[in-house]
């Protein structure tokens, strides 16, 4: 069962039958007839839409007619679509059977058919209400079907709102009951189903009943959804849910728990009595149940692991194959000089007379099997320049520190005086000879970190004047006119959220609260395009560490990957339930990582635009990731001040990193991955040992199949250094190419 | 979390006005406990404003539905077409997965190698100027000797010492009155003769209004591979008829 899917087919299918049953003349009952279907629970789970359950529909549709008296319209229906009089009374003797029969369908297998069925069933009048009804009529687009809808819920609701306090208390003393060792899985339903159960009062108005069920129960809950409990308790009537498009996906998404097999089945043999009929449909309907064979967890391990806003990650979510193997570095002939004898020649060639080649990637001629092909993502091909880039890069990578717990990194602090707390986003290119800084004024400034100034190209003008055979036609190019240390970009007109350089330093691109990402020149200091299609804020952009594409996450919940020679984005990530804060490209260019304020990180996979990847854990949005060089781990870090740590080809946490008290905003690690940066509003700067946190790990066959792991407290032992700065909350966080740890924050006394 | 201390002064209540307290109530009802002075000014400023507009807006609704008195149902209205105009809120989830499926569906398309600088087709890019030279060319009639200077006079292009060329002229029209021809680097003007003939310029008959457009290469643009093509890169004589009605607008010779 997946929790959300193209609910737009069942939509459709239900538009019909509306208009089909509208033309009977019995205009009143359009809406609600055809929602039991598919809307009961919101139009989000996959329904079968097969003749079965339209004759279902019908079926309840001429209930409901009889019920009310309305024996014409009864005749008319019953003769145009051609139903015998007894056809009547089978759903009613089927929703018994259904009932019971679809039970079993929560779980692994998944039966939507049959749970769906059930849902349908109850929904003719006969059967004892359950939610199905209300929402039935509530979620008919709130088309204004007044008396159907007073009339639907008087009757199938008497006392149900007052009901709600009783099932849930109910259901908590059970738990309570139950042995030690599956209290902590079964107490994963309480949250999921008190937000549900208040949400369900909300939509249909009940608004006495759901503040009082609020005010008894929302103390239960674990302190991680102190967030979201303040948020729920703002919303007590209809309205303020359609504004809030976060609750709104909440309640017609399936929060998913995941139960060892022991505890489900004592949850699911209470629940099966006959007085708790309903719990048991509200949990069918808005949970889903992913059950594991094995030991139930304790509540450490489920605490490590819970937090999002749509539960845990579903095992089969995390199965897809990752590709997080690098890709291969081309070969490059390097030319030898003198300041290289010192270096390491890798393929053992004895004299240092021949050019050496590039060895950096073709240690083994064969493929990595982690690896993603060459090709499985087009790719710019390298310009000369590049090639030119990456030689430095090799020159300076021969001299790169060798960092670890006894060798820490230096740091370089950038202090951005007068900011006036605006400061919002700020980068370094990856040779670190430039900085940008993202204002929330709208301006992008750009600095020169080395003596070299920034210059303007020359006009056309200028440039037909130069020599261009010179050997030096690069320098010439450059206006000295316009030498200075800053540049001012201007162009947006909302704050400046995330800012990036692309690899070979000609652009920058910015991303803005004004919904518009613009891509600056920075030969000329001028803005190119503006890439327009999040209508909301934006807060983070990226570009692939190949260049030529981007990625931009925002408000919408969407993330768009970009080429910047597209003005419409070429792939859309969508499935977050809350803004995404943050994004990231893989090291290999063909996976990106979302992180959002629903508490959950996504990666996905850019041939495809799938999902690849759901991790949850963090109990606050996330603002930063990073991938370790390698491309297999990746280290994230949100409001809650955790750095949690985790495996990508398995999609397990393996690794949580306590310290920071305040939101960590910067996440770098080394070089070689040695050694993790995390920088916070804290004002601090923290150094953890990440060889010693990933060959911790074991991961042996039981825990890749179940997915939880026992995480070692050992966060002090990884914290190699604390490093306070005066009242600068640190921002971002930059490992040179020789391993010296650059930090940008503003000033903030 | 009430630790750390508010920044707000909580004022005696009875220098506090009612609207005040009820908002700070509500910011620490929603659990925000640090906050500037200002920001309650702020929020009771915007509340007075979306009251305001909602109330006027439903009066509005409430005369057009011939109805003495502003009911219930107005205000709903008013909230309703207020929230659709100014609040909205990103699309739902399942619309949006749907579009992002049918988008997915492409693969991604291939690239061209050796493009220069890649950026989208002209048209969305912003590094066209947003400006449009004019220059009016006086007693043009008479032709070979004379130099005539015209002036571009435009807002824009006094910005002759930072170079606009690579950022902003891609596509530069020009209106002329003759033929002159103007180096549209924008920096300087220079002048020229307008019946000689420079070579790679075109100058036209005086006689003949002509509208060029410019063109510079957009590889120009930003990237190490400069070609250096003169600004003139063709002209449009065709047009030229078809433009040219401003006599009005002289600008003096530089």
């Amino acid at each position: 069962m997946a929790a959300v899917q193209d609910g737009q087919l069942n939509l459709e299918v239900e538009k019909d039958i509306k208009t089909e049953i509208t033309n009977d003349g019995s205009g009143n009952i359009n809406a609600n007839s055809s929602s039991p279907g598919s809307t009961s629970s919101g139009g989000k789970s996959k329904s079968p839409a097969g003749s079965g359950e339209d004759q279902q529909t019908l079926l309840a549709v001429l209930q409901f007619l009889k019920r009310n008296k309305l024996t014409e319209s009864v005749d008319i229906l019953r003769r145009e679509a051609g139903l015998s009089a007894d056809a009547d009374d089978s759903p009613v003797s089927e929703s018994a059977g259904a009932g019971s029969g679809g039970v079993p369908s929560v779980g692994a297998d998944g039966g939507d058919a049959n749970s769906l069925l059930s849902r349908v069933s109850i929904a003719t009048p006969v059967a004892p209400p359950a939610t199905a009804p209300p929402k039935v009529v509530a979620a008919s687009g709130g088309e204004d079907q007044p008396d159907v809808n007073v009339v639907l819920s008087a009757y199938s609701q008497q006392g149900d709102p007052v009901l709600y306090p009783l099932y849930y208390n109910g259901l908590k003393k059970f738990i309570e009951s139950v042995l030690d060792c599956h209290r902590a899985e079964l107490s994963q339903v309480f949250y999921p189903l008190f937000v549900h159960m208040y949400l369900e009062l909300v939509y249909n108005n009940h608004e006495n009943e759901a503040k009082q069920f609020f005010e008894k129960f929302s103390g239960d809950q674990e302190c991680y959804y102190e967030e979201d409990l303040r948020i729920l308790s703002s919303m007590s009537k209809k309205e303020h849910m359609k504004g809030n498009e976060t609750m709104l996906d909440f309640r017609t998404s399936k929060f998913v728990l995941r139960i060892s097999r022991d505890s489900y089945q004592l949850l699911k043999r209470h629940l099966q009595e006959r007085q708790n009929n309903q719990i048991w449909n509200i949990i069918q309907e808005h949970l889903y149940i992913d059950i594991f064979d094995g030991m139930p967890r304790s509540k450490s391990q489920i605490d490590a692991m819970s937090g999002s806003l749509a539960g845990e990650g579903k095992r089969d979510a995390n199965k897809a194959k990752v590709f997080y193997g690098l890709l291969k570095e081309p070969e490059i002939e390097v030319p030898l000089d003198d300041e290289d004898e010192e270096a390491e020649n890798e393929e053992g060639k004895p004299k240092k007379k021949k050019p050496k080649k590039d060895s950096m990637g073709s240690k083994s001629k064969k493929q990595d099997p982690n690896a993603p092909q060459q090709t499985r993502i087009p790719l710019p091909e390298l310009k000369d320049s590049d090639k030119l880039d990456k030689i430095m890069n090799m020159k300076e990578a021969t001299k790169k520190i060798r960092l670890g717990p006894d060798n820490l990194p230096s740091i370089c602090f950038y202090s951005f005086l007068n900011a006036y707390q605006g400061l919002t986003a700020v980068d370094f290119t990856d040779d670190s000879s430039l900085i940008a800084g993202g204002f929330a004024d709208s301006t992008v400034r750009v600095w020169s970190v080395t003596p070299k100034k920034l210059r303007r190209v020359k006009s056309a003008a200028d440039l037909s004047n130069i020599d261009k055979e010179s050997d030096d036609v690069l320098e010439r190019i450059m206006d000295e006119k316009t030498a200075s240390e800053s540049k001012i970009l201007y162009g947006h007109s909302g704050p400046v959220y995330g800012i990036s350089f692309s690899p070979d330093r000609n652009y920058l691109l910015s991303s803005s609260e004004d919904g518009t990402v613009r891509l600056w020149s920075l030969q000329t200091f001028t803005c190119l395009v503006g890439y327009k299609g999040h209508n909301y804020p934006v807060w983070d952009t990226q570009f692939s560490p190949y260049g030529y594409y981007f990625i931009s996450g925002g408000h919408d919940r969407v993330a768009r990957l970009w080429a910047t020679d597209h003005y419409q984005p070429l792939r859309m990530f969508a499935g977050h339930l809350a803004d995404i804060t943050c994004t990231l490209f893989h090291p290999n260019s063909n996976y990106v990582a979302t992180g959002s304020a629903d508490r959950t990180i996504r990666l996905w996979d850019v041939l495809t635009g799938n999902c690849v990847r759901i991790l949850t854990g963090h109990k606050g949005p996330i603002h930063s990731l990073a991938f370790s060089p390698n491309g297999k781990f990746m280290a994230s870090g949100a409001t809650d001040g955790r750095v949690l740590l985790w495996d990508v080809g398995h999609g397990l946490m393996v690794g949580e990193l306590k310290g920071h008290t305040d939101t960590i905003y910067a996440l770098k690690f080394s070089r070689d991955g040695e050694i993790l940066a995390s920088g916070s509003m804290d004002n601090t700067v923290k150094l953890w040992d990440t060889l010693k946190a990933f060959d911790d790990v074991e991961l042996d066959d039981f825990t890749a199949a179940t997915g939880h792991i026992h995480l070692p407290e050992n966060s002090q032992e990884l914290l190699l250094g604390t490093y306070m700065t005066k009242s600068t909350p640190v921002i971002h966080l930059h490992f040179t190419r020789r391993n010296l740890l650059l930090a940008a924050g503003a000033y903030n006394p | 979390m009430r630790g750390k201390g508010t920044n707000v002064k909580m004022a005696t209540p009875k220098t506090v006005p009612k609207d005040a307290q009820v908002m700070i109530q509500i910011l620490k009802d929603m659990g925000i406990t640090e906050y500037e002075p200002r920001v309650i000014n702020q929020m009771l400023e915007f509340t007075y404003r979306y009251v305001t507009t909602i109330i006027e807006d439903a009066k509005i609704y409430a005369t057009h539905a011939k109805k003495n008195n502003v009911d219930a149902d107005d205000i709903r209205l008013a909230i309703q077409s207020r929230m659709d105009q100014s609040f909205t809120s990103p699309p739902p989830r399942d619309f949006l997965l749907e579009v992002a499926r049918q988008k997915n569906q492409t693969p991604l398309p291939l690239i061209k190698p050796y493009t220069g600088p890649r950026l989208p087709p002209d048209r969305y890019c912003l590094t066209a100027p947003n400006y449009r030279l004019k220059s009016i060319q006086k007693k043009m009639s008479s032709s070979a000797g004379r130099i005539t200077v015209p002036r571009l006079s435009v807002a824009a292009v006094s910005s002759r010492s930072s170079t606009p060329t690579f950022g902003t002229p891609s596509v530069q029209s020009v209106t002329t009155k003759v033929g002159t021809q103007m180096s549209l680097s924008g920096q300087r003007f220079t002048v020229q003769i307008p019946s000689s003939q420079t070579a790679a310029s075109k100058s036209s008959t005086p006689s003949t209004p002509t509208v060029q457009n410019v063109l510079i290469n957009p590889s120009l643009i930003g990237s190490k591979n400069i070609l250096i093509t003169t600004n003139m890169v063709s002209q449009n004589l065709a047009s030229e008829s078809l433009k040219r009605k401003h006599e009005d607008d002289d600008y003096d010779a530089l």
